[in-house]
């Protein structure tokens, strides 16, 4: 995908986690990026590896910083917490360069928005790092998913993978009822 | 008595040492290949002392490398949180090794002229992290890890040179004490790399921007929780205590200046484009060779001795292009994008390059765009006992800005026109295209 128009995904990405309440710090936006990409299927193109606390993109990184550069978005810093990144003062311009696109995606920007932004950043490590297991492993029982979860990552317990599973496989299943449609 | 402890003089870090073991990492043709490839590419045409290499730099890295290592691994240094995932004495002895081969061999990979375009340069999915992979596993290197006491695994030696984002590419998962080990070398605030390269090519350019308080800021990194909070992210990361937070500021300001002043000076960027250019008329197919025979037998001497005989050479494929850069006739700057362009169309710079094309033809035109990477001012910060956002203790972090370049270059007889042009059609150009269809 043009890197503009992946950005100005990006962006709707960021300004609907905000509508919902969301807190958009980086890791707020690798991980619901990660969503939308493999759970929603948008052909972001960016590569995804299982980092220490869940997948993370340094495209997806490097593709914030470049926005920044571009003025596309800002950091706002709230105290006691991190500063989460907003809309900048170029980011009109891409809403009106990719419409189309933007309209094509809505749905799916809108399904994860709404799903994931009450979400505090330990929850969306978990449950994406769930989905990332998931989907690369041939195992089908959830005890044994878990198992392995935290076999890879002995940061997550066995009741928070199990709780996590739970989670992400509910989402796989109103994702796919989306996709469907 | 064979003495086992070497010492080697340096501008930066006064001696590094290293054992007899190292030594012959040391002494191995890859390594000493790095004596002849320049740390800053064709930089030296514009600032004259920047002839340094990659050998004396991979020798910092591992120096400070160890330092760090040292530093994070100290008992009274660790912090509850993180505590699992330290190895043990004996454990900590093999890695620090590890750690340390890492940075020495980290740049093994390097083509001629170091980072000029190897995208274009190199067959797909080729880079130099990649040949330095292949460098770490050859024969020739194995042989030098085996007959380490211990010996070393050359896997793990590629997994902490490379970092996670790019030993994926061949395959190999790190685990969270391996990312740990390869930030220490390649992480995007604290990385020694980085801290090398700023100190050095500060004082090898004569830019004064480029220095911080390296050893403040080494004695207080420590491996923090990214954060305490119940909902938030506990992911071990490289933070530092309080008083390190000054010499962080000074580190990515220093960072700042030398993009804005030396990395993206907009002379050294045309160089490279023209060496490019080169390289791609002169070398088989226009890439380098993967071969590893082949790769240790190219440096920038060849490269060099080349561009001097084709700038001579009317008849060489690559002529128009050595002597643009042998007789120092590089393209000069058209249009460099401003803040208030970009507010009008991000996309301005691209936009100008394609009409200025079109006016005055492809051959004299070039565009350069490098969008701001690395350098994240985000990390925790150990204060008074309780982890705090470095933001939050730092208004000048929150402020620190993205280095990043755009540029259109013309050939330089054309220029008192192209500036003509371009005043009259600046607005018209750019625009902002309609949207799509």
């Amino acid at each position: 995908m043009e890197r503009l128009k992946r950005s100005a995904i990006v962006l709707s990405l960021i300004e609907h986690l905000r509508e919902k309440g969301g807190w958009c710090g980086e890791t707020h936006i690798q991980k619901t990026t990660y969503f939308l990409q493999e759970l929603l299927i948008v052909p972001l193109g960016f590569k995804f590896i299982l980092y220490k606390h869940g997948p993370y993109s340094f495209d997806l990184s490097d593709e914030l910083m470049a926005m920044r550069a571009d003025m596309l978005v800002q950091l706002k810093s709230q105290q006691p917490y991190g500063p989460s990144i907003v809309p900048g003062p170029t980011s009109e311009q891409l809403k009106r360069l990719f419409p189309k696109t933007l309209e094509k995606n809505k749905s799916k920007v809108c399904f994860v928005a709404s799903q994931l932004a009450k979400y505090g950043v330990a929850d969306l490590e978990r449950i994406a790092t769930a989905f990332f297991i998931a989907n690369e492993s041939d195992i089908s029982t959830p005890t044994e998913m878990a198992t392995k979860i935290n076999k890879i990552k002995p940061h997550i317990s066995m009741e928070e993978a199990l709780e996590a599973l739970e989670t992400e496989s509910k989402l796989k299943t109103e994702a796919q009822e989306l996709l469907a449609v | 008595m064979i003495k086992d402890s070497h010492e080697i003089r340096d501008p930066i870090h006064v001696f590094v040492r290293l054992n007899t073991d190292e030594r012959k990492v040391l002494d191995s043709r890859p390594f000493q290949r790095l004596r002849h490839i320049h740390q800053l590419a064709t930089t030296y045409l514009l600032y004259p002392g920047a002839t340094h290499r990659r050998f004396e730099h991979s020798l910092g890295v591992m120096e400070l490398a160890s330092r760090v290592f040292d530093v994070i691994t100290a008992e009274e240094n660790i912090h509850d949180q993180v505590r699992d995932i330290i190895p043990n004495k004996d454990q900590k002895t093999y890695w620090r090794r590890v750690l340390r081969m890492a940075a020495l061999c980290h740049d093994l990979g390097h083509l001629p002229f170091s980072h000029a375009a190897e995208t274009e340069l190199l067959p797909e999915g080729w880079d130099h992290e990649r040949m330095t992979g292949e460098i770490i596993k050859s024969e020739e290197m194995e042989e030098i890890w085996r007959k380490m006491t211990p010996p070393l695994r050359s896997e793990e030696i590629i997994k902490v040179a490379l970092g996670p984002k790019d030993a994926v590419k061949l395959g190999l998962e790190l685990s969270d004490w391996e990312t740990i080990l390869s930030e220490i070398i390649t992480g995007d605030t604290f990385g020694v790399d980085r801290m090398d390269y700023l100190l050095r090519d500060s004082l090898h350019t004569g830019v004064a921007y480029g220095k911080f308080d390296h050893y403040r800021l080494i004695d207080t990194l420590r491996i923090l929780p990214k954060s305490e909070g119940e909902h938030d992210s506990k992911e071990p990361v490289l933070g530092l205590t309080a008083g390190g937070l000054q010499s962080a500021e000074a580190l990515l300001w220093a960072r700042y200046f030398m993009f804005s002043q030396v990395y993206f000076h907009p002379v050294r960027r045309i160089y490279d484009i023209h060496l490019m250019d080169f390289l791609k008329k002169w070398l088989p197919n226009g890439i380098f060779p993967t071969d590893i025979e082949d790769h240790l037998a190219i440096t920038d001497n060849e490269v060099i001795v080349e561009l001097r005989k084709a700038a001579i050479d009317s008849k060489h494929p690559g002529h128009i292009h050595a002597k643009r850069i042998i007789e120092h006739k590089h393209f000069k700057v058209l249009y460099e994008c401003t803040p208030d362009d970009r507010e009008i169309n991000i996309n301005t710079g691209k936009a100008i390059y394609e009409a200025a094309r079109k006016k005055f033809g492809a051959e004299f035109v070039r565009y350069d765009r490098y969008p701001g990477k690395g350098g994240s001012q985000f990390f925790p910060v150990l204060h008074r006992g309780k982890i705090l956002h470095s933001t939050e203790l730092s208004d000048t972090l929150k402020e620190t800005p993205v280095a990043a370049t755009d540029f259109v270059f013309i050939d330089r007889t054309y220029l008192p026109d192209a500036e003509k042009w371009l005043e009259a059609e600046h607005d018209n150009i750019i625009k902002l295209k309609p949207p799509e269809e």
